[in-house]
């Protein structure tokens, strides 16, 4: 690339005269990836992302008895896609909601650790483009968290349980080239509450200014209503409970297949991710920024 | 382009009218009005807790006040949001960096976040910074590994990166070493002189009193004065000076016989107290010579300003305890 592609005339001008146009987003965006590379946590999850199914796989299915009480873990230790369909339920409990908000309940509190709000601050870019940015970066970091983890899981299942014809919810037999695809469907259904979990660890992060807290209080916000889930008798609160779309896949596996709770799922995702964005939007733009 | 610069370059650089701010009960800044006009070099003087940094926070958009105005180069935070800073740089209390990156991948991210995407501009822009702040070599170490008074320059390189008109600087020298405090106050000089217009906070009379030309004096949330430096100095006591004798009571009579416009106590140290008019002063000084009172030592107190800012802020107290 030559450097004179680099000079944008247009800049150049803005400087010279002293002028400046307030950041786009792009810029805040870029930023914070950048700023999010450079930490050793991002990496090490990352890392583990891809790491830690590989060795899940391999411990459960050098098990002489599979976990039969699990769902698909009676086939977990001969049928490939069954273990990875396995490690998506124990996954979501609480494996996913920790990997996203690692980021995300931390994004916006580490400013406030290191007293840094005055310093971006008082540059060209507004509390609201921050704000996007943040959000972005970290949504996009659950995201690819959750890819690494289902490539992973997958590519292990197959590689160290191997491939045959999966026996799904109704007990039909899925051949297995429909079979990756249902798996790997089923890992994507996951999106959606992790979208929203992300949102949730966001304004913990916000709210709290402590990352702590924002890394904790989605995993525990998650880990309650899992508990409120599994009473009987809440059958009205349970299709807004976060934790219920983690279970949505379950549809995709049965015959007939049914898709009522992943639409039901995305809608209560969404509910959420607003509800949460909207009110850490308010904090943050209402906030005195006092320390630092 | 220039059309605008024009415009905007008419009218103070800093306008702040009748603001307040309340945390509780406490008013941190009350009714404060503070003109700055362009290429001036302006110092908001006070002792701690007057409310120079909740006032600069403000200016900054850092927080809101609670009633008044702030124009910024005839911008307002209400109106322009950010774009009110365009011409502005500074820091707030010690500047903070991320400790995770080097001094260089800091400045690089605030480049970006000014609107700078030339990476190559950037780059000169930054190397340039870097020396004016003498930072050359140590801009690839981590942050997390400067000391104080590096991460102050740092401050100072990444504001400048900004190429601003209006500089804010809280207490530039607080915490820096002699020598830190020498620079900081030259570098300001030089960038003043070269027409930038400057608002900076100060504890320290004698720093303002070098490098400012008006000065808002704050106390308690409020204006104690307002004005230049030389009515600051009209205004000023007479000095005060300690004099330690081989005699005191018989430099104490000669005082009180002989100099009616000399005050003579006793220190609270040992000594003696002397305060008065500069000439009165030498005539006494040389009545004790002629009365053979052995003279040991004859050295000014406070600077007159300082005296007047500790009068003006009733720190008086505060300071000798
Ligand atoms: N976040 C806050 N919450 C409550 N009170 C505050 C807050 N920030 C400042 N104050 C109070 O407002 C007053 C002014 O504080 P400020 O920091 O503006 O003073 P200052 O002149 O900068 O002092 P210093 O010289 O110590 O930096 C003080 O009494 C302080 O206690
Ligand atoms: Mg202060």
């Amino acid at each position: 690339m030559s450097t004179t592609t680099l000079t944008r005339p247009d800049a150049a001008a803005a400087r010279a005269s002293g002028g400046r146009t307030s950041v786009g987003l792009g810029a805040a965006v870029r930023w914070e990836a950048r700023k999010l590379r450079a930490q050793l946590r991002t990496k090490a999850l990352l890392v583990g992302a891809l790491l830690a199914p590989v060795a899940v796989v391999v411990v459960v299915s050098a098990q002489s008895r599979p976990p039969k009480d699990t769902l698909f873990g009676r086939f977990a230790t001969d049928n490939g896609y069954a273990m990875a369909l396995l490690v998506l339920g124990f996954a979501s409990q609480w494996i996913l909601p920790l990997v996203t908000a690692v980021v995300a309940g931390d994004i916006f509190a580490s400013e406030d650790q290191h007293g840094t709000w005055k310093t971006v601050l008082t540059r060209s870019v507004s509390r609201s483009r921050l704000f996007w940015a943040k959000v972005l970066v970290a949504v996009v970091f659950g995201l690819v968290a959750l890819v690494l983890l289902a490539g992973a899981t997958i590519a292990a299942s197959l590689v160290v349980v191997g491939q045959s014809p999966l026996t799904g919810l109704s007990g039909q037999t899925i051949a297995p080239h429909a079979a990756l695809g249902l798996v790997a469907a089923s890992w994507a259904t996951a999106a959606p509450p992790l979208v929203a979990i992300s949102c949730l660890a966001i304004l913990f992060s916000v709210w709290s200014r402590n990352a702590a807290v924002g890394i904790a209080g989605p995993v525990v916000a998650a880990m309650v209503m899992q508990l409120v889930g599994s009473l009987g008798g809440i059958e009205a609160v349970r299709p807004y409970l976060l934790t219920t779309p983690f279970e949505a896949w379950h549809g995709l596996l049965a015959e007939p297949r049914f898709t009522g709770p992943l639409v039901d799922g995305v809608l209560t995702s969404a509910v959420w991710s607003v509800a949460a964005l909207a009110a850490a939007y308010v904090i943050l733009r209402r906030r005195d920024i006092t320390g630092g | 382009m220039t059309t605008t610069t024009r415009a905007e370059s008419d009218g103070d650089a800093v306008d702040v009218v009748g603001v307040t701010k309340r945390y509780g009960p406490l008013v941190a800044v009350d009714d404060v009005s503070v003109r700055v006009a362009p290429g001036e070099v302006y110092g908001i003087l006070g002792p701690n807790g007057a409310g120079k940094t909740t006032l600069l926070r403000m200016l900054f958009g850092l927080i809101r006040p609670d009633s008044g105005t702030i124009h910024v180069f005839g911008r307002t935070w209400a109106h322009d949001g950010v774009r009110t800073l365009d011409h502005v740089a500074g820091f707030i209390e010690s500047p903070k960096f991320y400790p995770y990156l080097t001094g260089r991948q800091n400045l690089e991210g605030l480049g970006l976040l000014d609107g700078t995407w030339d990476g190559r501009a950037l780059g000169d822009r930054i190397d340039e910074a870097l020396d004016v702040v003498d930072l050359v070599g140590r801009e690839d170490d981590r942050v997390g590994g400067y000391s104080y008074g590096m991460r102050q320059r740092l401050g100072v390189a990444a504001s400048l990166l900004r190429n601003p008109r209006l500089l804010v600087l809280d207490e530039p020298a607080n915490g820096l070493d002699p020598a830190g405090i020498r620079d900081m106050r030259a570098l300001v000089k030089r960038l003043a002189s070269n027409g930038l217009t400057v608002l900076l906070s100060s504890h320290h009379m004698d720093e303002v009193e070098e490098i400012c030309d008006n000065v808002t004096i704050m106390s308690r949330g409020s204006v104690a004065f307002h004005g230049t430096i030389s009515d600051l100095r009209a205004m000023a006591p007479d000095p005060g000076h300690l004099l330690r004798t081989g005699d005191d009571a018989q430099a104490a009579a000669i005082g009180h016989d002989r100099h009616r416009d000399v005050a003579v106590e006793p220190a609270p140290g040992g000594g003696l107290m002397v305060t008065g008019p500069q000439h009165e002063l030498s005539s006494f000084v040389a009545d004790l010579v002629r009365a053979e009172v052995p003279l040991l030592a004859f050295t000014p107190t406070r600077t007159p300003l300082e005296e007047l800012f500790f009068m003006l802020t009733d720190a008086r107290s505060e300071e000798v305890a």
